[in-house]
C-alpha cells in the first residue's frame, strides 16, 4: 500500500497537468489553444521538478550559522529542482512568446487559427 | 479469370497508383525508386528477426514479400505518413515515445 | 591542498564573443559597412581561437575532486567525484567548433552580400547558432547540455523565419512546438536523473549510477525515454524528420549551412551522452539503432520524391544524420569514430551542395527542377562545384563520405549487423540518384529560353565561389587523408567506451 503524502499529491497533479497538456496540444485544433494547452504542460513540469526536491518537515537549503553541519543535508531540500524551474520558467516564457509571435504572422496571413488549415503538410 | 486483359488492367493500375494528379518523369522516376528501396527496406527490416529465430525469420520475410505484392504501392502512404502535418507528427511522437518506454521498462 | 583551478581561457570566448558580437550587430540594425566588418572580425576571431587553443576544462561551480582515499584534487584526469557544472575542450571538439566557426564565416560573408535589410538582427541569429552548437559540444553537465539544447532551438526558428515565406513561418511554428515538448522532456530527464544520482555533471552522474537497484533503475528508463525525444527532436531523426525537413528548406540555403552543423553537432553531443550513461541499459542501443535506420531510409526516400532541389537536399541532411547516429549507436569504437567522422564530412559536402543552391537562387527562378534549367551553361563553375559535391555526399571516392562510409560499413561488419551495411549502401546510392536527379535537371538538362539570350536574375557573388572552392578542397583533403581529421576522434570515442569519461 502506497502512503498517500503531499508529495505524491503533487507528482499526481503534476501528472494530470502534463496528459491534459499533451491532449490539448494533440486534440485542439486552435493554434492559441495549442499554446495554452503547451502553458498547462509546462507548469505540470514545473510542478514536477519543484516536488521532486521537497522533504517531509525539510529547511531551506541555505547553511545558516547556529545550523549544525550534520542534520544540514538530512533535512535541507533539494535546490537543484527549483533552479531548474527557474531556467524552465525563463524558457518557458520566452518559447511562448515566439510562438505567440509568429500565430499573428501567421493570421495575419491567414486570415484563420485553424492549425488543421494553417499547419497543414506541404507538398513540394 | 486470369486472361492477358486483365493482368494488363492489373498492371496498369498498378502503374498509374504511384503518383496523383500530373506526373512528369522525373517525379515517376521518385516513385517508382521510392517504392523499391521501400519493398527492399521492409525486406532488410524483416531479416532483422533471424537474430531471434532463423525460421520464424524466414517465415516473416516471406509475408512480407507477399503482403508488399498484394498491398502495393505503398509510397504513397509513406508520403502521406512523412507529411509535416503538426498534428500527424505530434501522434508519431507519442506512438514513439510509449513504444521506447515499454521496450525499455518491460523488455 | 596547494594545486589550483586551472580554468581554460578559450572556453568562456567561444560563448561571449557570438553574444557580444549579436548585441552589437542588433544595435547597428541596419549600417551595412559596420556590420561587414564586425562580423567578420569576430568570426574570423572564432576561427583562430579554435585553431589555436589548448586542450582543457573550465568549470563554474563545485568542489574538488574527492578521491576514493578521502584526500582531494583539482587534476581533471583523476577519477574522483566532483559536483560541477563544467565545459571541456578537447580534440573532438576542437575540430567541431573550428568546422563550425569556419562555416559561421562563410556564411556571415554569403549573407552580407545577398541580404537587402535587416542584415543586423538576422547575422546576431546566426552568430547565436554558432554559440548554441559550442555549447552543446562542449559540455559535461546536463543543466548546461538542457539550456544549450534549449537555446539553439528557439534560435533556429528565429533563423527560418528570416527567409519571410509563408512556408518558413509555418515550419518555425511547428518546430517552436516540438522545442517546447522535447525542452519540457530533457527538464523532466535531468530532474529524474539528479533525483536518482543527486549529480548534475554527467562524468559524475554515471559513477553514481545505481544500476544493481531495480526500482530506481527503472527511473532510468524513462529518463532515457525523454532524452531520447529531446535528442530526436534535436538531431531530426524520426519521427520528427519531417519537420526538420521543412526547416532546412524553408530557410535559406546559406543559412541552412549553420543550422545543418548545428544539428549535427547536438545529434553527436546528445548522441555521445545517451551511450554514456544509459548504453548500459538493455535495449537502449537497439532502440537508438533503430530510429537511426529508420531515419536513414525515410529520409532517402522522401528526398527521391522533392522535385525541389533544396528540398531533396533537407531530406538528404535528414537522412545523413541517421547515418551518423547509426555509427554512435553502434557503440564500439570504430562505430563511433565512423560516427563522428561521418558527422564532420556530412557538415562539409552538405554545406557545398547547399551554397551551390544558394548559386543557383541568383538566377531569379527559384530551385524547382520544374522551373530552372540549363544553369551549367551559364555557370559552369557552380555545377562542378554541385556535382564534386554530390560524388562527395553518395560516397564516391576519393572524396570524404567514402572515408565515413567505409568506417560505418566495416564498423557494422564486426559488430555482427550485416544488414546496416547494406542500408548504409543503400543510402549512399539512392542520396547519389536523388542528387543527380536535381543536378542534371538544374544544371545540364538545356533550356530554351538560355537559347532566346533570356537574361534572368545577378550575377553570382565571387565570395561564394571562394567559399565553395574552400569547401570542396576540405572534402578532397579528408578523402584522401583520413587521418588528419580521424586522429581528432579517436581519444574521443576510446574515453566513451573504456572510461565514459568525458568524450
Amino acid at each position: 500500500m502506497i502512503e498517500i503524502n503531499l508529495q505524491l499529491l503533487c507528482f499526481m497533479a503534476a501528472a494530470l497537468l502534463v496528459v491534459i497538456g499533451l491532449g490539448g496540444m494533440l486534440f485542439l485544433d486552435n493554434i492559441i489553444k495549442k499554446i495554452i494547452a503547451f502553458t498547462l504542460l509546462s507548469d505540470g513540469v514545473n510542478l514536477a521538478l519543484v516536488t521532486l526536491g521537497y522533504v517531509e518537515g525539510g529547511i531551506v537549503s541555505i547553511l545558516e550559522p547556529g545550523t549544525s553541519a550534520g542534520a544540514f543535508p538530512e533535512n535541507a531540500v533539494l535546490i537543484f529542482g527549483p533552479g531548474i524551474v527557474l531556467t524552465n520558467i525563463v524558457i518557458g516564457v520566452s518559447t511562448t512568446a515566439v510562438l505567440v509571435a509568429v500565430t499573428m504572422v501567421l493570421y495575419r496571413r491567414y486570415g484563420t487559427l485553424k492549425a488543421s488549415k494553417v499547419l497543414k503538410g506541404e507538398r513540394k | 479469370m486470369g486472361s492477358i486483359d486483365s493482368l494488363y488492367d492489373k498492371v496498369k493500375r498498378f502503374v498509374t497508383e504511384f503518383t496523383s494528379g500530373k506526373s512528369t518523369s522525373s517525379a515517376m522516376t521518385g516513385y517508382m525508386t521510392g517504392e523499391l528501396q521501400i519493398v527492399v527496406f521492409m525486406m532488410i527490416l524483416a531479416s532483422f528477426f533471424r537474430i531471434f529465430s532463423i525460421p520464424l525469420g524466414m517465415v516473416i520475410l516471406a509475408a512480407v514479400v507477399g503482403a508488399i505484392f498484394i498491398f502495393g504501392p505503398m509510397i504513397k502512404t509513406i508520403e502521406d505518413e512523412n507529411s509535416s502535418d503538426l498534428n500527424r507528427v505530434l501522434f508519431w511522437v507519442m506512438i514513439y515515445f510509449a513504444v521506447i518506454i515499454a521496450v525499455t521498462l518491460w523488455g | 591542498m596547494n594545486e589550483s583551478i586551472s580554468n581554460l581561457w578559450s572556453i568562456p570566448l567561444f560563448i561571449i564573443i557570438p553574444i557580444l558580437t549579436a548585441i552589437a550587430l542588433n544595435i547597428m540594425y541596419n549600417r551595412k559597412k559596420a556590420i561587414s566588418v564586425t562580423a567578420v572580425a569576430s568570426s574570423f576571431a572564432l576561427v583562430v581561437i579554435s585553431a589555436l587553443s589548448p586542450f582543457g576544462f573550465h568549470w563554474f561551480t563545485g568542489h574538488p575532486a574527492v578521491l576514493p582515499t578521502g584526500g582531494y584534487t583539482y587534476r581533471a584526469d583523476l577519477l574522483g567525484w566532483r559536483l560541477s557544472l563544467e565545459y571541456y575542450y578537447g580534440p573532438l571538439q576542437q575540430i567541431a567548433i573550428f568546422l563550425a566557426s569556419l562555416l559561421l564565416l562563410f556564411v556571415v560573408m554569403i549573407s552580407i552580400k545577398s541580404l537587402k535589410k535587416n542584415i543586423g538582427p538576422y547575422i546576431s541569429l546566426l552568430f547565436l547558432t554558432f554559440m548554441s552548437s559550442a555549447i552543446v559540444i562542449m559540455v559535461n553537465d546536463f543543466y548546461h547540455m538542457w539550456i544549450g539544447v534549449e537555446i539553439g532551438s528557439l534560435i533556429v526558428a528565429g533563423v527560418v523565419l528570416a527567409s519571410g515565406e509563408a512556408v518558413s513561418q509555418k515550419a518555425a511554428l511547428k518546430y517552436t512546438f516540438f522545442s517546447a515538448l522535447s525542452g519540457a522532456g530533457l527538464a523532466i530527464a535531468l530532474a529524474l536523473i539528479l533525483g536518482v544520482t543527486g549529480y548534475s555533471n554527467i562524468s559524475d552522474a554515471i559513477k553514481a549510477m545505481p544500476l544493481s537497484n531495480g526500482s530506481l533503475a527503472s527511473i532510468l528508463y524513462v529518463a532515457f525515454g525523454f532524452t531520447v525525444l529531446s535528442w530526436v527532436y534535436a538531431g531530426g531523426l524520426a519521427p520528427i524528420h519531417p519537420l526538420k525537413a521543412d526547416v532546412y528548406g524553408a530557410s535559406f540555403p546559406h543559412a541552412t549551412v549553420l543550422l545543418q552543423a548545428q544539428s549535427k553537432l547536438m545529434l553527436v553531443a546528445i548522441g555521445l551522452l545517451l551511450l554514456r550513461v544509459f548504453g548500459t541499459l538493455p535495449f537502449a542501443k537497439e532502440v537508438m539503432l533503430s530510429i537511426s535506420v529508420l531515419t536513414m531510409m525515410l529520409g532517402v526516400v522522401m528526398a527521391m520524391l522533392q522535385t525541389d532541389f533544396r528540398w531533396t537536399l533537407a531530406y538528404l541532411i535528414v537522412s545523413h544524420s541517421g547515418l551518423v547516429t547509426l555509427g554512435i549507436s553502434l557503440g564500439t569504437v570504430q562505430g563511433i569514430i565512423g560516427g563522428l567522422f561521418q558527422a564532420i564530412n556530412d557538415v562539409v559536402y552538405m554545406s557545398v551542395l547547399l551554397l551551390a543552391c544558394e548559386g543557383v537562387y541568383y538566377f531569379g527562378r527559384g530551385t524547382s527542377i520544374k522551373s530552372v534549367s540549363g544553369i551549367a551553361k551559364r555557370a559552369p563553375w557552380l555545377a562542378i562545384a554541385a556535382i564534386l559535391g554530390a560524388f562527395a555526399a553518395s560516397g564516391v571516392p576519393p572524396f570524404n563520405g567514402f572515408q565515413s562510409e567505409i568506417i560505418l560499413i566495416q564498423a557494422s561488419l564486426n559488430y555482427g549487423m550485416p544488414e546496416l551495411a547494406i542500408v548504409v549502401l543503400m543510402v549512399s546510392v539512392t542520396t547519389f540518384i536523388a542528387l543527380f536527379k536535381g543536378i542534371y535537371n538544374i544544371f545540364l538538362r538545356p533550356d530554351d529560353a538560355l537559347n532566346n539570350n533570356e537574361k534572368t536574375g545577378t550575377p553570382v557573388p565571387k565570395i561564394l565561389y571562394a567559399c565553395l572552392a574552400a569547401l570542396i578542397f576540405i572534402t578532397v583533403l579528408f578523402g584522401v587523408y583520413p587521418q588528419l581529421a580521424i586522429n581528432f576522434l579517436t581519444e574521443a570515442a576510446l574515453k566513451v567506451v573504456y572510461i565514459p569519461w568525458v568524450p
